[in-house]
């Protein structure tokens, strides 16, 4: 036991394999371990990954019928894209705003449902169902709930005397992409929530005490022992929230779709509004391939500035 | 290095699964899977639901007509309309368009000379049993690839008790009559709205054509795809007065139609454009309404209205499926079935024998009075797909834009595609 | 150490450590306001689906009826009966359906994830971080722009509209959320039990499945839930792929009960009721391992 509570679990724990210290050696005994992970994706994602990629360079009639190739044409007609910056910026806020929100108060959330009370199963039964539900349906019920005309959650809002008239959250731009953002958190709870209380576990009771005993107050125990042995769980929740909330698409296109224009439009509801609507597969393939290259991006500088994976 | 060796053996591993699963092997595995063997010959036919009795439907016709056919069966499916275009497109991606699709627009595919023309899968009979107009609108330079399979238009709806409490007396046939009678109902302040102007994504292009044919526009000119003209401005401009004037349920840009229609038939919305189908709704959820149905008003009065036509189309895959699909189609559009589609989709018939045939004639007299004024969508235009996604998602602007600003960015749009 | 002491008052019910020991009515007086505190919190969380589960009982007028009702004038708890066998979609199907292809694809996510998670967590070798990254990468992918090469691939196979082509899809496209959650659980565990372990001649599985496993169990779980949600309710692929009815998932079924020009909202909102409770029930069973994870482990 108290070697567990002196070892500081996020230690660095990475050394290499017992037995033959050649680079292919090492590499052989790592594959049957990693193997089936690599058959896995190498099978089912790489080719459409690539056939996307390959697009991006193709003319592509309306139903996808291949003209030839496009060199850049198609790239370039994304760059001469009038709304191209409002949309940029909606994304940045879109990804921030949801990822710093619902990670706030998923750490408030894991610490308070890490602590016994009466009914606690059943809190965390109940904070399960967004996760459980489609985001499509949660969506779908919020939108329908704030309809201006049948809508219960605009005519409870009417009845308690909050509103004079149902109002159009949903029907202009700016209230009804606050209220994307608000249901995107909503539904990025449970899974983040999870994860941190899951990661609160692993730290044994022992070190909280022993901190608890050298009479630091509890937040001074939160930030200074708790936060940092969360790190892992954290990292680990904060990177699949932002490549989610990037390439989140029903929650948008569900409340902000009948609005005109491109004020509520991100780079992923974009690339559907090119197939859809401007039936130009091929330039949402090209910003399909900047989509990610984006998110790549982002991850990659988060990797770098937050090492998760302690690796030096 | 250690990356390098790392990625070597990724791409190793890439590589034999590729090799495993035969990528852009052309071999002809596509139907090989479901049933082909003797002599049997099996049909995709892929359709859009119309409505919760569609799947049924199909599923009868395709009953009848393999008992007539033991040789032939018909694989359906059945997809909402919200994702029947992205079904079809992945499809036709692949290379693996169905036999029989059934859809709004035929000319993309047709361009991209994917069909059959209509003389080839169907019997001369049936051929010329379409009526002539729908015929005409089914073509593209002259062929005729898409087969009219059902019909709407669009007339006013009007809610006779709230018009009659306004003072209103006769439905209005003219703009100016429209703008008085709507804002005469908005200004009742009993919550009732005036007119129903859905410009949401779902059908603006719908609403929009309503309003600029009503004024003498038109959306082409030859060719070309004519958005931003005079007519077409003056059109939209009185749109503009009418939201301006508060003559118009709120927020109007981002209303979409089949909600607002929810909302007229329980008498919150006094006069909207509606279809056939429209007629039906107000039977099932709203029997008391005591509305009437009256031409869509136009700028001069002169009747015009808005003619959509749906499309039945084979796909050029096989040749050796040429005869089953007309054995097929010929089997939709014989008199009876045909007739029991239409019907109990509640649409018009497209064929003359379904005019005269149809259960409906009375029940649709409103619709098939207006029906030789219809204009239709300048759909074998190459470019209207592209102009019909711009105005979907781009028309409803005007709530807050210049109108003159917002045509020309769908017309940059349309000249863009 | 003591300079830096802040008062508990920031926001006691949320961040106060576990382990101060305050007397015990105080005490007492705390679990009630917790209790309350989570009450509200999970009113917040299930109120959508309570409008949703209203909803499921209204009649297909009054669900859109202008203005609304809270509650049904009539409820119509028959819904519940008549969705089962609707012209639209052959739904019991649908729900075999996604239940086959959740099931064997977390099965498989698991099978496959697990090791790699393992192994990255604990060997430092060359690509490491590469094979990390890879595995990431996958998941940055839009799902729905990767449809169309993902149904040419299936028809090239010959699998195309089969539930094998769905579990190998969702389960590619779910690993590497899977692996990453694993891996920052399996890097967490202090590797002096595993060494403990070896030094008793245990292989490096026996390893893995004794000591390690049931120390890593909440974030196996978390994995779990994780991946079989994505399954559950994924609709970009399946609506492309599986083309024959019976096959298609609850998620792809659902659109069929939206119309051109009207929709049975009813039954939408009863089928997502009814898809939501599996996973609750899911994670309900094994929601003990979550809590039990560590002492399971420290228990030798």
């Amino acid at each position: 036991m108290t070697t567990q509570t002196e070892t500081r679990p996020v230690r660095r724990h990475s050394r290499r394999p017992r037995g033959g210290s050649s680079r292919w050696g090492t590499l052989g005994r790592a594959l049957p371990w990693l193997g089936p992970t690599l058959v896995l994706i190498a099978g089912v994602v790489f080719f459409p990954a690539g056939y996307m990629a390959w697009t991006s360079f193709r003319d592509l009639s309306q139903f996808g019928v291949d003209n030839g190739p496009a060199g850049l044409d198609n790239y370039t007609r994304l760059l001469e894209f009038t709304a191209l910056s409002r949309v940029l910026t909606n994304t940045v806020v879109w990804v921030v705003g949801v990822v710093v929100v619902t990670v706030l108060i998923s750490l408030g959330l894991a610490q308070f449902l890490d602590k016994a009370f009466p009914g606690r199963r059943l809190v965390r039964l109940a904070i399960i169902i967004p996760w459980a539900a489609s985001v499509v349906m949660t969506t779908t019920v919020v939108y329908y709930g704030l309809d201006p005309f049948y809508g219960i959650i605009n005519a409870f809002f009417v009845d308690i005397g909050l509103l004079d008239r149902p109002y159009g959250f949903t029907r202009n731009a700016v209230p009804a992409f606050l209220t994307a953002m608000g249901i995107a958190v909503f539904v990025s709870l449970p899974f983040t929530t999870y994860t941190l209380l899951a990661g609160l576990q692993t730290i044994p009771t022992d070190v909280r005490e022993a901190a608890q005993m050298d009479g630091a107050g509890s937040w001074a125990t939160y930030r200074r022992i708790i936060l940092p042995l969360l790190r892992p769980a954290l990292a680990v929740a904060t990177i699949i929230n932002i490549i989610n909330v990037f390439n989140s698409l029903p929650i948008l296109q569900v409340i902000t779709g009948s609005i005109p224009g491109y004020n509520a439009d991100t780079t992923t509801t974009l690339i559907f509004k090119f197939i859809r609507a401007d039936r130009q597969i091929d330039t949402a393939s090209a910003l399909s391939v900047v989509n990610f290259l984006i998110v790549l991006a982002v991850i990659l500088v988060y990797l770098r500035v937050v090492r998760p994976m302690r690796e030096d | 290095m250690r990356r390098l060796v790392s990625l070597a053996a990724a791409s190793v591993a890439m590589g034999l699964t590729l090799t495993a699963c035969g990528f852009g092997g052309d071999d002809d595995g596509g139907d090989g899977g479901d049933g082909g063997e003797g002599g049997s010959t099996s049909l995709d036919l892929l359709v859009p639901q119309y409505s919760d009795g569609t799947t049924a439907l199909w599923e009868e016709i395709i009953a009848s007509f393999e008992e007539d056919n033991p040789d032939i069966t018909v694989n359906l499916e059945v997809q909402s309309w919200d994702n029947i275009n992205d079904v079809i497109r992945t499809k036709v991606q692949a290379g693996e368009a169905p036999d029989i699709l059934n859809i709004d627009a035929f000319s993309g595919f047709a361009k991209d000379d994917l069909l059959y023309p209509a003389e080839d899968v169907v019997s001369s009979e049936t051929m010329d049993d379409f009526q002539e107009s729908f015929i005409e609108n089914a073509s593209l330079d002259g062929t005729v690839y898409g087969l009219p399979m059902i019909a709407s238009a669009r007339a006013l709806f009007y809610n006779q008790d709230v018009l009659t409490q306004a003072g209103i007396t006769e439905p209005p046939a003219t703009w100016d009559d429209l703008l008085a009678a709507a804002t005469a109902v908005s200004e009742l302040g009993t919550g009732v709205f005036g007119y129903g102007m859905p410009l949401g994504s779902e059908e603006a292009q719908a609403e929009t054509s309503i309003w600029t044919f009503g004024g003498g526009g038109s959306w082409t000119a030859g060719d070309t795809i004519t958005v931003d003209t005079p007519e077409n401005l003056a059109a939209v401009e009185f749109m503009k007065t009418m939201i301006d004037a508060g003559a118009t349920q709120p927020d109007p840009g981002a209303t979409d139609r089949t909600p607002m229609l929810d909302v007229f038939v329980q008498g919150q919305i006094a006069m909207a454009v509606g279809l056939p189908p429209t007629i039906g709704q107000i039977e099932e959820r709203n029997p008391e309404l005591n509305y009437g149905i009256a031409p869509v008003p136009t700028q001069d009065g002169s009747p015009v209205t808005l003619g959509v036509a749906d499309h039945l189309m084979a796909f050029r895959n096989d040749d050796d499926k040429q005869e089953a699909i007309r054995a097929f189609l010929d089997h939709f559009f014989s008199t009876d079935v045909y007739l029991s589609f239409v019907d109990t989709e509640g649409f018009l018939p497209t064929t003359m024998s379904g005019a005269e045939g149809t259960a409906n004639a009375e029940r649709f007299a409103d619709f098939l009075e207006v029906l030789p004024e219809a204009q239709f969508y300048p759909s074998t235009n190459e470019a209207w797909a592209a102009t019909q996604g711009a105005l979907q998602s781009l028309v409803g602007q005007i709530q807050t834009q210049d109108a003159a600003s917002v045509l020309q960015q769908i017309q940059a749009s349309a000249d863009n595609a | 150490m003591a300079a830096t002491t802040t008062s508990p008052s920031a926001d006691p019910a949320v961040l106060q450590v576990d382990g101060g020991r305050p007397a015990r009515g105080s005490r007492g007086r705390r679990r009630v306001l917790m209790a309350v505190a989570g009450g509200v919190i999970a009113l917040v969380f299930v109120l959508p689906y309570l409008v949703m589960l209203i909803g499921s009982f209204k009649s297909r007028a009054e669900i859109l009826q202008v203005p609304p009702t809270y509650l049904p004038q009539e409820w119509l708890p028959s819904n519940y009966v008549d969705m089962w066998s609707t012209p639209e979609t052959p739904l019991p199907y649908n729900l075999v359906s996604t239940i086959v292809i959740s099931v064997c694809a977390t099965l498989l996510v698991l099978a496959v994830a697990a090791p790699a998670a393992y192994y990255t967590a604990r060997f430092r070798f060359p690509g490491r971080l590469v094979f990390l990254l890879l595995v990431l990468v996958t998941q940055m992918l839009q799902p729905t722009v990767l449809a169309a090469g993902l149904f040419r691939q299936f028809v090239t196979l010959g699998i195309n509209d089969t539930w094998l082509a769905m579990i190998l899809v969702n389960s590619a496209f779910n690993l590497s959320f899977a692996v990453w959650i694993m891996h920052s659980f399996f890097a967490a565990i202090p590797r002096e039990l595993d060494e403990a372990a070896a030094l008793d001649g245990a292989s490096r599985l026996q390893i893995l499945r004794r000591v390690t496993m049931p120390l890593v169990w909440p974030g196996v779980v978390t994995a779990i839930i994780f991946t079989f949600v994505a399954c559950w309710n994924e609709f970009a692929a399946s609506l492309v792929i599986l083309t024959t009815a019976e096959n298609q998932p609850l998620s792809v079924a659902l659109t069929k009960f939206v119309g051109q020009y009207e929709s049975a909202w009813q039954y939408v909102f009863g089928v997502s009721i009814v898809g939501i409770v599996p996973v609750v029930i899911l994670f309900a069973l094994i929601e003990k391992r979550l809590v039990a994870g560590l002492t399971a482990g420290a228990v030798k």
